[in-house]
């Protein structure tokens, strides 16, 4: 009798303990879906995630890998059916269309009542903006393009020092070519995607006898001549042919490998270097599209969105704010070797300081891609242009005035910004 | 009664067909609906597309890419059948005759057809690169192997090669097995009769294979026809659309670009060749009853 009254007791107390976790709210779960496949940025991901579940009870976020490819598939075909995750990563470029289409949820007020908003880098926020202003999201990392120089490779030839101006580059990637040995004098990826827009913008926009222009204006001269000296590091061999197949991981390979004297390279290449394994030299130098002291980039990065329906849309928003903000971007951009959306931001780099110093003085030269939400569109007819230029030998001028046909009618019924 | 028994047997064909409108009825139907107005990125979830008839399919084909994507379906379809059917056919022959470890080796050769379509892809990316295999046993017999993957000339046949690849074993069994649906004895008393192999050949297996050989040229048109991962891995299309297909072309204009009505009236195109491919197999299958 005396054991079932203890046991009673025991159980009513059980029940009362456990009463106050029940009334308490659970958390809302949240699906969070990117694509970092990198080791260092897939890792930090997750831990970045468990660390937010851990500080805060209002939502539990649960990160899923999902391969880009795929993820930006699962948006359009979401666009229509409302299968989505509740937060979404993108590629700043396609962030545009997807506004377009309705994916992400205008989180505007919410960002503005946060009053941090004016510490981000103005071309990356851009990116997470419709046409009217509104905004869709944060830019959580970015990213331009130098380029990388193999020393040994430049001093064989004459050269101590890294190229500062368009001719000076066109020289050395002719004197560093030796096809005996099959070294190249230059890489890139000018393959049939947007790494090959990405990869080819800086050339086209190049400042050479002047300023440089915009996609809207690709028939101007300095373009034409930036696609003409592409094209003729084909043409001489001094490029190899295969860079139309090659992506920017097989442009920086051949570079790794000692195959390409010079390459143009990303700021998460530096996370790479080990690939090289001492056996070369290297340098880091802003991209030589232009007259000495003028450089042209393109910036790259991945924003974070809300996605339409997303059951806490409050609580996502939060969680936007404390992955953008002032320390989480410093500390991200040593971990994934990129670099800060914000100017507040200070990325105390433990790697390759020289190489992430070239590139955060880049992206001051760096322009974004649109945003347009016919982007990928346009896209198109710049590595299609490049292609034919690279492949059957076409004029880089009727080239481009190809690529204009086509690019025209799309910005003058809506302008780029 | 037979009123009765008819509508009695409607009922037992009803769920298949409720099955085949659901699954393959309503995304024909909104495909052909779709293609048939101009919705895009702008639209698409704002609404104000509108129907604009048959204006997607007229700028098809007064769109040069559209009719190299066409004719890039055409050629690598019927290269890969030309190839795939004989070499496969030849193989059929030569396994057939009854010899020690002719077990084995064919089914080595069916490892090609093992191997998922994206690692055949990969492979022939590797395998048709300037410093790669092809080029380097060619380099061995002196010979200056072109650049596959690069030219606009070149790319589209190293595809058609992969794609045989994988092709050729997948002919084979199918013909072998239909081989062996023919009974020894008529090669036996055609023997007696004096045949030699050469009219044994022409007049028992080919008219006695002529079933077989029919259903394999047929399904392997339909899955030629659509192909789409391997040019997909191995080339993303390029160079400038010289290995973009109807497939990779319709993937490309809805899900790169997002014009979905253009990239529906693609992929009408291609329904259109199959379905006429389709009819003309069902035709001779009644002809052969």
């Amino acid at each position: 009798m005396k054991k079932t009254l203890l046991a009673l007791v025991l159980a009513v107390a059980m029940l009362l303990v456990s009463v106050p976790a029940v009334l308490a709210e659970a958390p809302t779960e949240i699906t969070l879906w990117h694509y970092f496949d990198a080791s260092a940025d897939a890792q930090a991901i997750v831990d970045w995630v468990d660390e937010y579940n851990s500080i805060q009870n209002e939502i539990h976020i649960t990160a899923t890998y999902v391969s880009r490819t795929e993820l930006m598939n699962q948006y359009t075909v979401g666009a229509l059916s409302g299968e989505l995750p509740d937060i979404g990563m993108v590629d700043s470029p396609d962030m545009a269309s997807y506004i377009s289409l309705g994916v992400f949820e205008d989180i505007t007020d919410q960002l503005e009542a946060w009053g941090e908003l004016d510490q981000f880098y103005p071309g990356p926020l851009e990116s997470c903006k419709d046409a009217d202003g509104r905004i869709y999201g944060l830019p959580q990392n970015t990213n331009c393009l130098a380029l990388a120089c193999n020393m040994d490779l430049l001093k064989a030839a004459g050269y101590d020092h890294m190229p500062t101006n368009l001719a000076e580059f066109q020289e050395m990637v002719a004197a560093t070519t030796d096809p005996a040995d099959d070294v190249y004098g230059f890489a890139m990826s000018c393959i049939s995607t947007e790494e090959g827009t990405f990869q080819l913008l800086p050339w086209l926009r190049s400042a050479a006898g002047g300023a440089g222009v915009n996609v809207d204006n690709l028939t101007a001269d300095s373009a034409v001549n930036g696609l003409k000296v592409l094209g003729d590091f084909v043409a001489n061999g001094y490029m190899s042919k295969e860079c139309v197949n090659w992506t920017q991981s097989d442009a920086f390979n051949q570079f790794a490998a000692g195959k390409a004297a010079l390459a143009e390279v990303g700021t998460w290449h530096l996370a790479m270097t080990d690939a090289i394994g001492g056996a070369f030299e290297y340098g880091f130098c802003l991209l030589p599209t232009g007259d000495e002291g003028t450089s042209t980039s393109t910036i790259g990065g991945e924003n974070f969105g809300v996605c339409s329906g997303a059951e806490n849309v409050e609580g996502c928003v939060n969680f936007l704010e404390w992955l953008c903000s002032k320390d989480k971007e410093g500390e991200w951009a040593v971990v994934a070797g990129k670099i800060p959306t914000r100017q507040d931001s200070v990325a105390n780099y433990t790697y390759e300081v020289d190489g992430f110093n070239v590139f955060v003085d880049e992206m001051n030269y760096a322009q974004a891609r649109g945003p347009h939400a016919e982007w990928p569109t346009i896209s198109e007819a710049i590595y299609t242009a490049a292609q034919s230029v690279f492949v059957d030998g076409t004029d880089p001028a009727e080239a481009l005035a190809g690529a204009m046909e086509k690019i025209t009618p799309i910005v003058e019924a809506n302008p780029l910004p | 009664m037979a009123a009765g028994k008819k509508r009695e047997a409607y009922i037992f064909v009803l769920p298949a067909f409720i099955y085949i409108l659901f699954v393959l009825g309503y995304p024909l139907i909104y495909n052909v609906y779709l293609s048939l107005r101009n919705v895009d990125v702008k639209n698409l979830t704002k609404g104000g597309d509108v129907f604009i008839g048959l204006q997607n399919y007229i700028d098809l084909f007064k769109n040069p890419t559209f009719l190299l994507v066409l004719k890039n379906t055409f050629v690598f379809t019927i290269a890969c059948l030309l190839f795939q059917f004989t070499i496969g056919f030849a193989l059929a022959l030569f396994f057939y005759q009854k010899f020690r470890l002719s077990g084995p080796i064919r089914g080595v050769l069916l490892v090609s057809y093992m191997i998922p379509m994206s690692v055949t892809g990969l492979l022939g990316k590797n395998i048709f690169s300037n410093a790669g295999l092809v080029n380097n046993l060619l380099s061995k017999i002196g010979i200056i192997g072109p650049e596959w993957l690069v030219n606009t000339s070149t790319a589209l046949i190293a595809v058609i090669i992969m794609n045989c690849w994988v092709g050729i074993p997948f002919n084979m069994l199918l013909l072998i097995s239909g081989l062996t649906s023919i009974t020894p004895d008529v090669y036996e008393s055609a023997s007696i009769d004096g045949a030699n192999w050469l009219q044994r050949f022409w007049y028992i297996t080919v008219p006695l294979m002529k079933s077989s050989m029919l259903s394999v040229l047929m399904l392997g048109f339909i899955y030629t026809f659509r192909a789409f991962d391997l040019m997909y891995i191995m080339t993303a299309g390029g160079p400038l659309n010289s290995t973009d297909v109807l497939g990779t072309y319709s993937y490309m204009l809805s899900f790169t670009q997002y014009k979905f009505s253009q990239g529906s009236a693609v992929a009408m195109v291609l329904f259109g060749c199959l379905f006429i491919v389709g009819l003309f197999y069902l035709r001779l299958l009644s002809k052969e009853d």
